[in-house]
């Protein structure tokens, strides 16, 4: 832990500090949230503060008007709250001050810090947070001004550089795929074959981005009805799939065969009914449920679960490499912001 | 003819300058910095080079008191004229991402050509319409109807990129920015039916005057003219009956359209002025 002289000054425990076992021990609920800022209010050093409490991080903003020892005051008011001893908790926690408080909240907002980079959650995290601290009385002048000019920034770096562009979770791959086919998911049907895990989060994906009409084949028909209660849509007998295959423009399969489900013959055979629709073979299955010549059928986008790792690499990988940019952009935001404040006369620049 | 200090063709280039610059940002701005030109920022620019572009045409009609329709290099603006007119009024209707920066790619590749090649602006500086405002309105819907034919052609070639990267699994560059297949099917279509609408209203317009004077236009011209609207009228009703794959209704739509080009040599070499304007005062006396 560095010792920092300033009026603003950030605690955080996180992923990048304390592994998970640690972090946990930071976790609060709603409650205790409430009983910390409480315990803030109490603390005479402490003119604000804000708790930002998130399953990878505990981070505390709080102004101080005694910055040559606020800094020990809060840590010593965090080991009685936490029941944790207040050299470990030191060892924990990393302090950042000043300008840099303000940097380090841009770019948590902005994802750059989440442990999935550029995660577009964090941001109405840090929302919520700010709403909980205001609603508590925790914000004043000075967090006000810093979130909200914070938050601007953070706006500015997801939307001028890559760091939140491009899904990077197979199920998500597959549904922006399906977008750049179909265009709207509305008045898509899709047909789900096999009952695992990513087959149910694909649908779920779909069926959140407007997929209404869904299918649910299964070679036992009573497996289908209820795997299609719980999903919702229509249950089906694997074994007349090619009768009804035609009436699906997205097809999601991921169950165990000894040979591909989907063959280029079938698809064939009903190209003609099909009327050049488009349709997306999503071949989740290990081995693979769907023939790779179907792929070589006019309108029929066949993508496997390596295709779709393989995307979802690429764009971490374009996230990843945004982030010296990124982290340029707060490093100039965060002056400015800093800039700002002490000529509003809400931090005093003697004090550094 | 000079008009506000510069002459026609100049004011042509600098239009030309504007579709080009138009067409590096949008790349740019895509490619590099991983984002979309804001539409208005290229509706802004594209209707900047439009107005310029307006501009040269207006100075060069003052001369023949009508549309400049009367070379090669007059012909090809018209319709890039048109087609950036369709982008700008109709284009938000299409709500098609990046269709400004692959228009105004169109625009200035076409215009690039027609002020590069000299021989295409004859020195024709006659009325060659003579005084009917009909035949001039038959040639400027005709020219039009190509100008929605060439925005045809650039979503024709949108609909092709994007299909090929998603069969070859490439979803980097300007896949992530460009419309889905789907929706570039659908205003393919209507532009196909907007185009062949206006090209069969401007034949008709031209056949009343035709059948008036029959040798007063020359087979080549008549025979070019039909056959495009009868190449478009053809793949108008495949893909109706969807009889064409998509793949090969685009490739479709940019082959007719490479042909109508073509046929503007036709229409063009018989538009000479003086004939020209002599054939449809002998048909027309009246007007």
């Amino acid at each position: 832990m560095s010792f920092e002289r300033h009026e603003l000054l950030l605690i955080t425990v996180n992923h990048e500090t304390v592994p998970l076992e640690e972090r946990e021990r930071y976790s609060l609920d709603d409650e205790q949230v409430e009983r910390l800022y409480r315990v803030m209010h109490e603390t005479s050093a402490i003119e604000e503060s804000l708790v930002l409490n998130t399953c990878n991080r505990f981070e505390l903003y709080f102004k101080t008007n005694d910055p040559s020892s606020g800094q020990s005051t809060v840590f010593h008011a965090l080991s009685d709250f936490y029941g944790i001893p207040l050299d470990e908790l030191e060892s924990h926690a990393k302090t950042r001050g000043g300008q840099e408080a303000i940097q380090h909240l841009i770019e948590v907002s902005a994802g750059l810090r989440s442990q999935i980079t550029g995660e577009a959650e964090i941001f109405g995290q840090v929302k919520g947070a700010y709403s909980k601290c205001q609603q508590l009385g925790g914000a004043g002048a000075l967090i006000n001004r810093m979130v909200q000019k914070g938050f601007q920034a953070a706006k500015l770096i997801r939307h001028s550089t890559p760091i939140g562009q491009g899904q990077i979770n197979i199920s998500n791959v597959a549904v922006d795929l399906s977008l750049k086919i179909f265009g709207s998911l509305d008045r898509v049907s899709a047909l789900v074959i096999g009952t695992g895990e990513i087959s149910e989060k694909t649908a779920k994906a779909l069926r959140s981005r407007g997929a209404r009409n869904f299918g649910v084949a299964s070679h036992s028909l009573e497996r289908a009805r209820s795997v299609a209660e719980s999903w919702g849509g229509e249950p089906l007998l694997l074994e007349k799939l090619e009768s009804y295959l035609n009436a699906y423009d997205i097809l999601i399969s991921a169950t165990d065969v000894e040979r591909p489900l989907i063959s280029k013959p079938i698809l064939d055979r009903i190209h003609l009914a099909r009327r050049n629709r488009p349709l997306f073979l999503i071949d989740l299955g290990m081995p693979r449920n769907v023939d790779t010549a179907c792929d070589e059928l006019e309108d029929v986008y066949l993508y496997n679960l390596d295709d779709l790792a393989k995307i979802a690499d690429d764009n971490l990988n374009e996230r990843k490499a945004a982030i010296k940019t990124s982290e340029e952009i707060a490093n100039q935001k965060a002056d400015a912001i800093w800039r700002m404040l002490e000529k509003r006369g809400l931090v005093n620049a003697s004090t550094l | 003819m000079s008009l506000l200090g510069l002459e026609d063709r100049e004011w042509i280039f600098l239009a030309t300058v504007v579709f080009t610059i138009t067409t590096i940002l949008g790349s740019y701005s895509t490619l590099k910095l991983h984002r979309k030109t804001g539409r208005p920022y290229t509706v802004g620019l594209v209707s900047f080079g439009w107005i310029l572009q307006t501009i040269g045409l207006y100075a060069r009609g003052l001369q023949y008191g009508g549309c400049p329709l009367a070379n090669r290099f007059e012909l090809v603006q018209f319709l890039v004229w048109s087609a950036i007119a369709l982008y700008i009024f109709v284009g938000p209707a299409f709500r098609v991402s990046l269709l400004g920066m692959f228009t105004s790619g169109f625009a200035s590749a076409l215009s690039i050509v027609s002020l590069a090649v000299q021989s295409w602006d004859g020195p024709s500086r006659e009325p060659i319409f003579g005084n009917s405002p009909w035949i001039e309105t038959h040639a400027a819907l005709a020219l039009f109807s190509y100008g929605v034919f060439g925005v045809l052609t650039v979503t024709s070639c949108m609909y092709l990129l994007q299909s090929r990267s998603l069969k070859q699994k490439k979803v980097g560059g300007l896949f992530p920015y460009m419309p889905s297949i789907f929706e570039l099917t659908q205003i393919n279509l209507r532009l196909l039916v907007l185009g062949f609408c206006i090209l069969s209203g401007s034949l008709a317009i031209g056949s009343v005057y035709w059948s008036r004077a029959v040798e007063s236009v020359e087979f080549l011209k008549i025979g070019a003219t039909v056959a495009v609207w009868f190449a478009y009228g053809i793949l108008l009703l495949l893909r109706v009956k969807e009889s064409l794959s998509y793949k090969q209704y685009s490739w479709a739509c940019i082959g007719i359209f490479a042909i109508a080009l073509l046929s503007l040599d036709a229409v063009d070499r018989s538009t000479k002025p003086i004939s020209a304007k002599a054939r449809i005062e002998n048909a027309w006396p009246r007007l």
